[in-house]
């Protein structure tokens, strides 16, 4: 492929790797390493530029730390963001209803204006999303975490629109053949083994998945669950487990609002055998034999499997349909047998894993090796786990990883992840593909530590609330 | 990986090195052995009550002598079994060498007879140790009460050697035969001290009613046979959920568990500190030392401190420059009381980098060489990671009202350092309804007295069995029988 290095190329490269690679996997994953490394350089100086001026958080980060530019690779690690840059709000913003702030503190994360954003009246989370959504170019997706906050990513609707058509040629062509017709334009079915709305964390993405791969034809759009999950819910709950963590659940205010909302939250649950069941007609009489798209978590894969399998269901689907998965099997233990159990189910030729974190723009699809390889418009980093130094860019390394994500406009792509990862950065991987890439076992910091540590003291450490939570958890559910 | 160190079976008086097994330690880097205590597990407790009865025979004076020759013999530069500790804790515990050094220089005077004669009064009462003391009760009859000793099994904290010193301090006095499941971040201090006791005292029933041993919390194999009713009356644990889980399952009648859970500590300043330079200067130096000393790895350490600044521009500006003044008291500490720690949290720290961008709400003061920092609110609320400070890392929230400070303080709370005494007298009657344990001056919150009771009980009269014995005579305490005489006349 001959891609010329001129300033022109390198935009194209990194606002619009589609057109750019062709719309084809192969290209993406055939470019030589020198040359892409050459892109990566050129690309990060000036998405650099452009975010330390747009992004006031980064612009801040950088002056403070006496950064004008990027020249070699490491020199993006110092301003790299943890986790918690999107979540460093006070909570008590939430609590307190005020999403003007709330608004404000968002505008400093993002290259978008939301200093025009009405957030007059606006009642709960779920609402400030919609106004978001509404009067932003934003498109913002939630995860909760373990101090009762909720992280808030700024992606926005250009960047799920180009996700989508970005899964769409990972899911349905195969490296090493050039994309069909058919490929380019996949007609699907989409099986979503989870709630069919929300606006926290993956429930985002049903939406854009519908949007995406159905052009928004609810009829071939089939949740397990049809109901919605609500985020106001949510974050109440991770905040009533921070709380009794805390020994502070006597103290916490409901919002009345939101407790009579649970009712309803309980009601659904209680009907999930019933959905369930529904689910299951469904695929049956209406798709089986069908192609579809389908994506979850090993866990929810696995689960929705098992159901089938006791209904006497197998081999549902069309051999040629899209299914991915991934995520770790965070906190839930599975047979060994657990991917015999899905193919026997889904019946289809290939099950696709891919690697990512929220804050990136796409998954690293899996390989035939079984490495995820890295997208092109991602540049890895193995870091040193505690002091996050990066480590060198040669060898077998193992690590934590990192990513500047040259792709990401609305936010800032350089992201220290909570996993521990490999890269052998001088294998040419024999499935073919040029990029380097990812080792296949992931495991993330959080879960290897105080596997083996029975040691005490007398100080009420956040280790301690964790199993608080954990105990918690057991009551709740 | 060879084994960096041992930690023996102490078997009343007898060290035991045999069916050695491994064990890895927190950081992975070194493992250490311990004899296999599925094998050895049924010699830890007294074969019958009634082998308690030596104890009793040792007059008071007697054991203020044993603990005193012991307190002698605990001195640093000559004693092996110590130095061999804290070489051992140098690869299991967090602390830098000079303060883990600090931590067992200060046990000699722990043993004083002064200090002994102290405790045992203060925490029990000498004359209920020692024999019965009686009491003429309303209806005539004469009761006469006394302390004994119980059979109780230790689950002592490991963030250094104090908790184990005083947990043998604490049996001794009261009697009791003691079993102590070493810690694994403090591995050998208990060993040592009852290695120290039988150098200074073999044979004596002091001796003969200590054991130690290591093995992994919540091991089935040892805790089932051990944990009975028939070998243990009571079980002293400290440390949180998943070392109490394994514990609370063998709880029933006849044994007891007596909870030190872990706990947080707070500040309150009052608007006092900042009526003049001098006076805030004096205040950081006492708040400084307590978030400071051994690195915030205990519970009393201060963690939040809240200022009656008030939340005006004034009042943050105030709050602002006293935690600039605390970080360079913090900063300035000796080597001996704190340092950097060691293994700082790098979760924490990604918490902190993170506040120090948001600086609409928060002002990170230090840090950058994860030395340990003061974040300031802006506002009035803490951290949402409030909970994950340590390493030297605390918070000040400015506050315009104590209203704010009470919503903060819960059933965890242990210490709260105070400043002026003045508004302590104020919230004494107050902050205990919250959850509130200690009380103490700014500056104190470490010096944590022994004499006195701990996270809102007793633990010496818990671990004391309070016998009752009672004289009544029919002429004086009418009985029942004659009760009955007197109502079938009627």
């Amino acid at each position: 492929m001959a891609t010329q290095q001129s300033t022109r190329t390198v935009e194209q490269f990194m606002d619009d790797p589609i057109a750019f690679f062709g719309e084809s996997l192969t290209h993406m994953h055939s470019i030589a390493r020198n040359e892409l490394e050459e892109l990566h350089r050129q690309a990060m100086g000036i998405r650099f530029q452009q975010h330390v001026q747009s992004i006031e958080m980064v612009g801040k980060l950088a002056g403070r730390l006496g950064v004008t530019e990027l020249r070699e690779f490491n020199d993006v690690v110092p301003l790299m963001f943890s986790h918690t840059a999107f979540k460093s709000y006070p909570a008590a913003l939430i609590d307190n209803k005020r999403f003007d702030l709330m608004t404000k503190w968002l505008d400093k994360l993002t290259s978008h204006d939301l200093s025009h954003v009405d957030t007059e009246d606006c009642k709960s989370i779920d609402e400030w999303i919609d106004r978001l959504d509404e009067q932003t170019p934003l498109e913002v997706i939630t995860s909760s975490g373990t101090t009762g906050t909720l992280s808030i990513i700024p992606k926005d609707k250009h960047g799920a629109r180009e996700g989508m058509v970005l899964w769409k040629i990972c899911l349905f062509q195969t490296f090493g053949h050039e994309p069909t017709y058919d490929e380019l334009n996949p007609a699907v079915d989409v099986i979503w083994p989870n709630y069919a709305k929300g606006k926290l964390g993956h429930l985002r993405i049903a939406n854009m998945i519908k949007r995406g791969f159905t052009g928004g034809d609810e009829s071939k759009f089939h949740a397990l669950y049809p109901g919605a999950i609500d985020t106001d819910l949510m974050f109440l709950a991770s905040k009533m487990r921070a709380a009794a963590s805390r020994g502070e659940l006597d103290r916490l205010v409901i919002d009345p609002a939101l407790t009579a909302r649970k009712d309803e939250f309980i009601a659904m649950q209680a009907r999930q055998p019933e959905d369930l069941d529904r689910f299951f007609a469904t695929i049956t009489e209406k798709l089986r034999g069908k192609r579809v798209f389908m994506i979850g978590t090993y866990n929810l894969m696995y689960d929705v499997a098992k159901a089938g399998l006791e209904r006497g269901i197998r081999d549902v689907f069309a051999k040629d349909s899209a299914v991915l998965t991934g995520g770790g099997t965070k906190g839930f233990v599975l047979p060994d047998n657990y991917m015999d159990v899905i193919h026997e189910f889904l019946g289809v030729d290939r099950i696709q894993q891919g690697y990512g974190f929220s804050e990136q723009s796409a998954f690293h699809w899996g390989c035939s090796e079984g490495r995820y390889h890295v997208q092109p418009w991602v540049i890895p980093f193995i870091l040193d786990p505690d002091t996050s130094e990066p480590l060198p860019r040669t060898g077998r390394q193992t690590g934590r990883a990192a990513v500047y994500d040259v792709l990401l406009k609305a936010h800032w792509g350089g992201v220290i992840s909570g996993d521990e990862v490999t890269i052998d950065w001088d294998l040419q991987c024999p499935c073919g593909q040029t990029t380097v890439a990812f080792e296949h076992d992931i495991i993330r910091y959080s879960e290897k530590r105080g596997v083996d540590d029975d040691r005490i003291t007398c100080a009420a450490t956040h280790e301690v609330h964790n199993e608080a939570v954990e105990f918690m958890k057991a009551f709740e559910s | 990986m060879s084994s960096a160190y041992t930690v023996p079976l102490f078997l009343r008086g007898e060290v035991i090195v045999d069916d050695l097994v491994s064990f890895g330690t927190r950081t992975g880097a070194a493992k250490f052995q311990a004899p296999d205590m599925a094998r050895h597990v049924h010699r830890l407790p007294l074969p019958s009550p009634m082998a308690m009865a030596d104890l009793y025979e040792v007059p008071f004076d007697e054991i203020l002598d044993v603990l005193e020759a012991l307190g002698n013999a605990l001195d640093f530069e000559r004693n092996m079994h110590l130095q061999e500790a804290y070489e051992a804790a140098l690869l299991a515990n967090p602390l830098p060498p000079e303060m883990l050094k600090n931590s067992y220089q200060i046990l000699k005077p722990l043993f004083s007879r002064a200090n002994v004669l102290e405790i045992a009064d203060s925490q029990v009462g000498l004359e209920y140790l020692n024999g019965w003391v009686t009491q003429r009760l309303g209806d005539g009859r004469e009761l006469r009460v006394r302390a004994f000793g119980s059979r109780v099994l230790h689950i002592p904290a490991g963030n250094g050697g104090l908790v184990s010193a005083v947990t043998i301090l604490r049996s001794v006095i009261t009697r009791c035969d003691t079993i102590i499941k070493a810690p694994s971040n403090d591995p050998l201090t208990a060993v040592a001290i009852a290695r120290t006791l039988a150098d200074v005292a073999p044979d004596h029933p002091i001796t003969k009613h200590l054991a130690v041993a290591y093995w992994k919390g919540g091991d089935v194999a040892v805790e089932e046979p051990l944990y009975r009713p028939e070998h243990i009356e009571k079980i002293v644990a400290w440390g949180g959920f998943a070392s109490v889980k394994h514990v609370t399952r063998y709880i029933q009648p006849g044994l007891e568990m007596i909870a030190l859970d872990p706990k947080r500590s707070a500040t309150i300043i009052g608007h006092q500190a900042f009526s003049d330079d001098e006076t805030m200067r004096e205040v950081a130096r006492c708040a400084a030392v307590d978030i400071g000393v051994a690195n915030q790895e205990g519970c009393a350490n201060a963690r939040v401190i809240y200022a009656m600044s008030g939340t005006d521009a004034v009042g943050i500006a105030n709050a602002n420059r006293l935690g600039e003044m605390i970080y360079e008291e913090l900063t300035r500490l000796p080597a001996f009381i704190s340092t950097p720690p060691l293994y700082p949290s790098r979760e924490l720290y990604d918490h902190v980098e993170a506040s120090r961008m948001t600086d609409d709400w928060y002002r990170v003061i230090g840090g950058d060489q994860r030395e340990g920092a003061i974040i300031v609110s802006q506002f009035d609320s803490p951290v949402d990671y409030s909970a994950m400070l340590s390493g030297r890392v605390a918070n000040i929230v400015p506050v315009d009202s104590i209203d704010k400070v009470t919503e903060a303080v819960t059933a965890y709370t242990q210490t709260i350092g105070i400043y002026p005494e003045s508004l302590k007298r104020e919230l004494r009657d107050k902050l205990p309804l919250f959850g509130a344990q200690r009380l103490t001056t700014l500056g104190y919150a470490c010096s944590v007295p022994i004499a006195a009771p701990q996270d809102a009980i007793e633990p010496m009269r818990r671990m004391c069995k309070w016998i009752v014995e009672e004289a009544c005579d029919p002429d004086v305490v009418t009985p029942l029988w004659r009760l009955g005489e007197v109502s079938a006349q009627a």
